[in-house]
């Protein structure tokens, strides 16, 4: 083993591997940075040299020990926690997902309208002189021309040869796709506007059309604002990432971009009705059902810890059944009890006689996720409390005993207090880990029911972090600002919990 | 014998309720996973047939590419385990023994950063795994390696937490005479502090490895190709989306995929709780 830590051998290793690193991240910096990926690439980069620093030149002992967890971290954590402070500040949502300058070229892409005349034209793709050109038939006057992005050829009649519909199919100096190449033209060719005449261009329809169309909006780079070409109206920068009528707000530009509004999201939960109401609905049943998965399974934990804390017979059998339901893999215990409270078949009903219909009603729904999580958690509690029972000195309650308390005041005055204290840090992380026990909710009722008729997005079973995430990636409106913003209040919520039982536990008074 | 027995019948009561409590879920699993209909339905106590459709299904249905998401799932939960160990119990060790400038706030922002639930970075994860997926698309989204990062930087402020935890509880005697010896702090790590620690740096690798086994979210989001899932993701599909309740091979590809995670588990009890419990309370 010592000459895989110091020796010749060792250092050849080291070498080899933090050169063999180096060049991987080096190539991966680089490819970043030609895809303009230049926070990553910068990243990778530095990464790169720090690596190669530490580990061979004798700059920090302790950086040799924690820089590849360091670096992990600012990737994965830090990085994305940036991130997201950074879109909570950003009206980050569907119809506002690029940034300025792919929105105005989105915009005047959409800005095409058929021209008053609506004529259209059978025509063939292809190339004149290298460019993309189309050859475009003009069957009912005979007449024939090859179009270009900047230019337009006429071409004579018995220059072209004609197919069976009278299409031209021919010119001197057009080359037409072949079929391979039709296949992967679709992009480049449907974005060129085609000279037509005037302010008149053609568009493609499919592959063998065009019709004559304008452009209906123009953009004016100096002023940074749109005209509407036909009635004249100027929509300008409202300051919120669309481009709108000064007198008419609601009347924008699709799409929009991201602009930054600030602290908009953080005002909205606070201000807006819409979303400030169902945020509070889920935030109390988020406390509620934390508190209660923690009260509920800690009761029986405890419960199970007391009836078993003699060596009875069979106790053994006992704790490894009683564990089962902890050693499960989660997710599949979760989904089997999704399957078990089913109205129709489920075993819930069948065992019981009833016919609920436990995932559409609302209170049915959440005794559903406070039992499963029961079922789930107990046997933790149940570990833990027979631990710490047994770490009660036996001595006070047997003098409790000798002084004449009986065994419910025994448990009451003594036992339960002495657990509390040893357990109350547990007992915090436990409510702080349910606070966000996303796969329970998600996998379980996905967070409903829910008044789809209301458009309503919040479930009456959805907590805080499942409900952040429909609002990031559900169905409908995707608001990743605001969901990010949703998010950095429950870390802080998250956080101040959790310290508050470190504080508890005086983990911290080893370095305050 | 008598008078025994009816002062601990209590106990024995409470403890056989809730052994039913535990098991009724898990039997009902069992049995369907021996019935052909597919269905998750409590017909009766004693199942009335014994197929091996389901599992037949698993192994033989090129559709069902089963073995490759356990595989998966063991290689990314396996790896993760490894590689988070390895990494976190260096830095935890740092934290923990060597002076530096810097460590105390090192430590106070480690705690900080730990607190925040991974998930809540899910849709930045996913925005940076998309632009890396444009220049390196091995490690990218919808790749395993990808995935198997994000789970290992995503958890490491956690790993190093819990590890520091366990490293603090281990007496510094032995690496200070090692040190007085003439050791390097890189072999006071490697001779003395891992072999001293490995019973503990197992459990963690235990719990990391169950935890990634477990995650469901990320993999959901990440893996799309029938190929690349974990058997969680994998299983999912049976009973939500294109199979729709399917229960009878979900029951089967589950109670397979159990197995090996509870035999770990029950075997190894004693040290997984004194693991749990360490992390967050001393003395």
């Amino acid at each position: 083993m010592t000459y895989l830590i110091r020796g010749k051998l060792a250092l050849l290793l080291k070498i080899i591997v933090v050169g063999l690193l180096s060049a991987v991240l080096l190539m991966l910096a680089q490819s970043a940075f030609a895809q303009h990926e230049y926070i990553i690439s910068a990243f990778l980069a530095l990464t790169m040299l720090a690596l190669a620093l530490t580990y061979l030149t004798k700059v920090s002992i302790p950086l040799k020990f924690f820089i590849p967890g360091i670096l992990l971290l600012i990737a994965f954590v830090i990085g994305p926690i940036l991130y997201t402070v950074t879109m909570s500040g950003f009206n980050y949502k569907t119809g506002n997902l690029v940034s300025k300058e792919e929105a105005i070229i989105q915009i005047k892409a959409r800005a095409v309208e058929a021209a008053p005349s609506g004529i259209s034209f059978d025509l063939k793709l292809g190339k004149y002189k290298g460019q993309e050109a189309i050859l475009v038939s003009d069957i009912a006057n005979l007449k024939y021309f090859v179009s270009t992005a900047d230019s337009r050829i006429p071409v004579a009649a018995n220059d072209v040869t004609l197919n069976e519909y009278g299409v031209a199919i021919t010119a001197p100096d057009f080359i037409a796709l072949t079929d391979a190449e039709l296949a992967g033209a679709d992009k480049s060719y449907s974005n060129v506007n085609f000279v037509y005449e005037g302010i008149y261009f053609i568009s493609l329809e499919g592959f063998d059309a065009g019709i004559v169309s304008q452009q209906s909006l123009e953009y004016i780079a100096d002023k940074d604002q749109f005209k509407n070409l036909i009635n004249g109206s100027v929509y300008s920068d409202n300051g919120r990432g669309n481009y709108a009528l000064p007198d008419d707000k609601t009347a924008i530009l699709e799409p929009g971009w991201r602009a930054p509004i600030w602290f908009e999201n953080y005002t909205k939960i606070l201000t807006d009705p819409r979303v400030r109401g169902p945020l509070v609905r889920v935030f109390i049943w988020t406390v509620v059902f934390a508190l209660l998965t923690v009260l509920t399974t800690f009761a029986l934990g405890l419960l199970l810890a007391l009836a078993l804390n003699k060596p009875i017979h069979g106790r053994r059998i006992y704790r490894s059944i009683l564990v089962l339901p902890y050693a499960m893999p989660s997710v599949m215990s979760i989904l089997i009890w999704g399957g078990m409270f089913n109205t129709e078949f489920g075993a819930i009903n069948t065992l019981f006689g009833t016919h609920i219909a436990w995932f559409s009603d609302p209170n049915f729904a959440r005794v559903a996720v406070i039992l499963v999580n029961l079922w789930l958690g107990f046997p933790y509690f149940y570990l833990i409390s027979s631990g710490s029972l047994q770490a009660i000195p036996s001595e006070l309650l047997e003098a409790a005993a000798i002084d004449g308390a009986n065994p419910r005041q025994i448990f009451r005055k003594i036992t339960l207090p002495l657990l509390l204290q040893i357990l109350s840090p547990l007992l915090i992380a436990s409510f702080a880990f349910n606070f966000n026990n996303f796969n329970l909710i998600y996998l379980l009722t996905g967070g409903g029911p829910r008044n789809e008729l209301d458009g309503q997005i919040a479930g009456a079973t959805d907590i805080l972090i499942s409900y952040t995430y429909k609002i990031a990636f559900g169905t409908g409106t995707q608001d990743l600002g605001l969901a990010s913003a949703i998010s950095l209040i429950i870390f802080v919520l998250v956080a101040s919990i959790s310290l508050y039982g470190l504080r508890k536990s005086k983990v911290l008074e080893t370095f305050a | 014998m008598k008078k025994w027995l009816m002062h601990d019948s209590w106990r024995h009561v409470i403890a056989i309720a809730i052994c039913l409590f535990s098991l009724f879920p898990l039997y009902l699993v069992v049995i369907s996973s021996f019935n052909s209909s597919g269905s998750l339905q409590l017909t009766s106590f004693i199942p009335r047939e014994i197929s091996f459709k389901n599992y037949q299904l698993l192994f033989n249905n090129p559709t069902i590419p089963y073995l490759t998401w356990v595989k998966n799932s063991l290689i990314i939960a396996g790896s993760v385990a490894l590689l988070s160990v390895m990494i976190g119990s260096a830095s935890a060790f740092a934290f923990s023994r060597l002076k530096f400038k810097g460590r105390k706030l090192g430590i106070q922002l480690l705690l900080l950063v730990q607190m925040f639930p991974a998930i809540l970075a899910i849709s930045a994860v996913y925005v940076i795994m998309e632009r890396v997926y444009t220049f390196a698309p091995a490690i990218g989204l919808g790749t395993r390696p990808g995935l198997l990062l994000v789970y290992l930087g995503g958890a490491m402020g956690v790993n190093i937490w819990l590890l520091k935890g366990f490293v603090d509880s281990i007496p510094a005697e032995l690496d200070e005479a090692a040190k007085i010896d003439g050791a390097s702090e890189v072999q006071t790590f490697w001779l003395i502090f891992v072999p001293l620690a490995s019973p503990v740096l197992a459990v963690v690798a235990l719990l990391s490895f169950i935890g990634t086994f477990n995650e469901f979210i990320l993999a959901r989001l990440f893996l799309v190709d029938m190929n690349n899932r974990t058997v969680a993701v994998g299983l999912q599909q049976f009973i939500g989306g294109q199979y729709s309740q399917n229960w009878g091979p979900f029951a089967a590809g589950s109670i397979l995929a159990s197995i090996p995670i509870v035999i770990i588990f029950l075997s190894l009890q004693k040290y997984i709780v004194s693991g749990l419990t360490a992390g967050s309370v001393k003395g």
